[in-house]
């Protein structure tokens, strides 16, 4: 009987963790999507991932939903308790990441259809987006595959993005101080860049909510990720 | 029963019947009492070499690996021999099992689709290696992870619980990057799945690429035929056109007319250039001869607006004269349309390590590195309009990639923009007889 009751429980709770990776892979294809639509200006595309939006917060309410059910029907304990804890804070953490892909698209809208282009659709931007897109994807594996090492990792490869995001900035300040009229636009630029580097950080989380479940060490704000990261 | 039965007699024989005979003469010699004892002693020193034998088996089938096989004489000895027998038996078979699930193995990772297998949950069960570079699963990391979790493309889910049988998944995930793979679903078994995953990258560009190049070639001839049509309609609409105009007009008709028949020609080139395979003849080629020519043509091209500086350093060049200068004359006309006026050409047939290269290095106005890749795509323009003002039809660089390809010759462009680029036709050395 009571082995019949753990069953179904590692069932509810694997069912969770579906479901919040599913999540993370529309997260995923909405950020990647609104990097590519931003270089391509493709503004159908841009669209398209304001619409989504709405579903990625869908799936966060519903996620969240299951949590605490799960918490109030089966009191988990251990393990199952970081599990249930860290996936409602993981929850919260794509559904920003969420946000920051509809407000790249928002951006990208507004960037391409002033039309006036004077400042170059720079690449860093890209090369930005995609070592975000990577650093996701990274956490997201490292929590289906509850690997804490893999999980360091993500949380060391933060630092390059916030160095790619400072590399942007600057190239922006020159062009804003050479020519004042670039400044609105180089503005939406850095909006767009910031949402990227944002989408960093999340990643991060993410991979701390990871070590969290595995080995019950909460290495968020402490430094010590990053210590056990650069070992 | 037979065996049995013979097995029975021999140990009657050899074991019981000594004891027994021994018992005997002693009981008949000695006395009752010393034939006891005499069966007694026989028995328990049987019993005692029996439970040795036991003992030493026993031990042997605790550890295997650890002891030697026991050996032993007489009925021992035959029941040990048959079990080792046996034992080599199970041995062989098992090893070559395992050497064929092994090949079988290796032959599943040369597949180049992606296999996997997955179990009633969606749990992992066994991968190929084209899985790893599809989809991202490795074994034996992966193994009993449910698949959703690695695979997260929206949609991909919903797939997998329904495959549609007639059209598969296609996949353009962040982890596939700027691949596109599709995926099938087949059932395996009562309740496993085997998901055979496809590269279409390849198929899909060339796909789109035949698309694109309908729609240019019918853009290119569109273009010219629309302005001969509209001074034509012009013609027959009011008949009042003076002589200096109806000149003009003629003047303007015959650009484009040229410039359609120039487009064809070249189309026609390519076209012949991908039907065979190799040139129809070869000779060894006078370059010096060649390069005068293509100086001929540059000036009467350029009209004095360059400066062309020819250099023949090099040996005879083994290929179809033809072919080569036609490309050799593309990669000179480009450089000169390219280059605005007081520009330098400079063209060189020369010997670097032991290959033989030409090179045509202009000063003009260059390429941008993301556009090298595709700049012998045909059709492919860095831009437009200008390409068009100079004449080019879009298909120059295309037809010289496939001449320099039947030559076995390799081409590079170093260009930076505004320093001018340099276009370097290698050809190996087997095509330099005079160079040995």
């Amino acid at each position: 009987m009571s082995d019949h009751l753990s069953k179904q429980f590692d069932l509810e709770l694997e069912h969770i963790r579906t479901r919040l990776l599913q999540m993370g892979g529309l997260v995923e294809n909405q950020v990647q999507a609104a990097i590519d639509a931003f270089s391509s200006g493709n503004l159908e595309a841009m669209q398209q991932v304001i619409d989504r939006d709405c579903e990625v917060d869908a799936n966060e309410v519903g996620i969240d939903e299951d949590c605490t059910l799960l918490i109030a029907r089966r009191q988990p304990t251990a393990r199952d308790l970081r599990l249930v804890m860290a996936v409602s804070r993981i929850v919260t953490d794509l559904e920003r990441v969420g946000d920051k892909a509809a407000k790249i698209a928002n951006m990208s809208r507004k960037l391409h259809q002033g039309g006036n282009q004077r400042i170059p659709r720079l690449s860093d931007i890209r090369h930005c987006g995609r070592l975000a897109t990577d650093m996701l994807q990274s956490a997201l594996d490292s929590l289906a595959r509850m690997d804490v090492a893999a999980a360091r990792q993500v949380i060391g490869a933060d630092k390059a993005i916030d160095a790619a995001f400072n590399a942007i900035l600057r190239q922006l300040i020159t062009y804003m101080m050479e020519d004042p009229r670039t400044i609105s636009e180089a503005l939406d630029i850095i909006w767009i860049a910031k949402a990227i580097e944002r989408v960093g950080d999340h990643a991060a989380n993410i991979a701390e909510n990871v070590i969290y479940i595995v080995s019950g060490v909460d290495v968020r704000h402490s430094g010590a990720a990053r210590k056990v990261a650069s070992e | 029963m037979s065996r049995r039965g013979s097995w029975f007699a021999r140990f009657l024989l050899t074991r019981l019947l000594p004891i027994l005979g021994l018992a005997l003469l002693a009981w008949i010699s000695q006395g009752a009492a010393w034939g006891w004892a005499v069966a007694a002693l026989g028995f328990a020193v049987l019993a005692c070499v029996h439970a040795r034998q036991l003992v030493a088996l026993l031990a042997w089938l605790d550890a295997p690996e650890k002891r030697a096989f026991p050996h032993a004489g007489g009925a021992w000895g035959e029941v040990l021999g048959k079990l080792s027998g046996r034992l080599r038996d199970d041995t062989r078979g098992r090893q070559e099992v395992e050497a064929t699930l092994h090949s079988f193995r290796g032959a599943m990772d040369a597949v180049p689709d992606g296999l996997v297998i997955v179990d009633a949950s969606h749990r992992i069960h066994w991968s190929n290696r084209a899985a790893g570079a599809h989809l991202g699963i490795h074994l034996p990391r992966d193994s009993g992870v449910i698949i959703e979790h690695l695979v997260r493309t929206p949609g991909f889910a919903e797939y997998l619980a329904s495959p549609d049988v007639h059209s598969p998944f296609v996949l353009q995930a962040p982890a596939a990057r700027t691949r596109i793979y599709t995926i099938r679903v087949v059932p395996l078994g009562d309740a496993n799945k085997l998901l055979v995953s496809l590269d279409v990258t390849d198929a899909r560009r060339v796909e789109s690429m035949r698309s694109t190049f309908v729609a240019n070639v019918s853009h290119e001839l569109r273009t010219p035929l629309t302005v001969v049509r509209g001074f034509l309609e012009y013609f027959t609409d009011d008949g009042v056109v003076d002589g200096e105009q109806r000149q003009q007009f003629a003047r303007l008709m015959s650009d484009q007319t040229a410039r359609m028949l120039t487009l064809v020609d070249d189309l026609l080139t390519l076209s012949r250039l991908e039907a065979e395979d190799a040139p129809a003849s070869e000779e060894d080629v006078d370059m010096a001869n060649l390069l005068a020519q293509l100086q001929a043509e540059g000036k009467s091209l350029s009209d004095g607006r360059h400066r062309l500086d020819v250099n023949c350093l090099g040996p005879a060049l083994r290929g179809n004269r033809k072919e080569l200068h036609s490309a050799f004359g593309n990669l000179v006309s480009n450089a000169i349309r390219y280059t605005p006026a007081g520009g330098e050409i400079a063209i060189e047939w020369a010997m670097h390590e032991g290959v033989g290269v030409f090179s045509v290095r202009d000063s003009g106005v260059g390429v941008a590195a993301e556009h090298l890749p595709r700049l012998t795509e045909r059709f492919y323009r860095v831009d437009r309009g200008r390409s068009r003002d100079t004449g080019g039809t879009g298909l120059g660089l295309a037809i010289v990639k496939h001449i320099l390809l039947r030559h076995q010759a390799s081409l590079s462009i170093d260009s930076e923009v505004g320093a001018g680029s340099t276009f370097r036709a290698a050809f190996p050395d087997w095509r330099l007889p005079a160079a040995k």
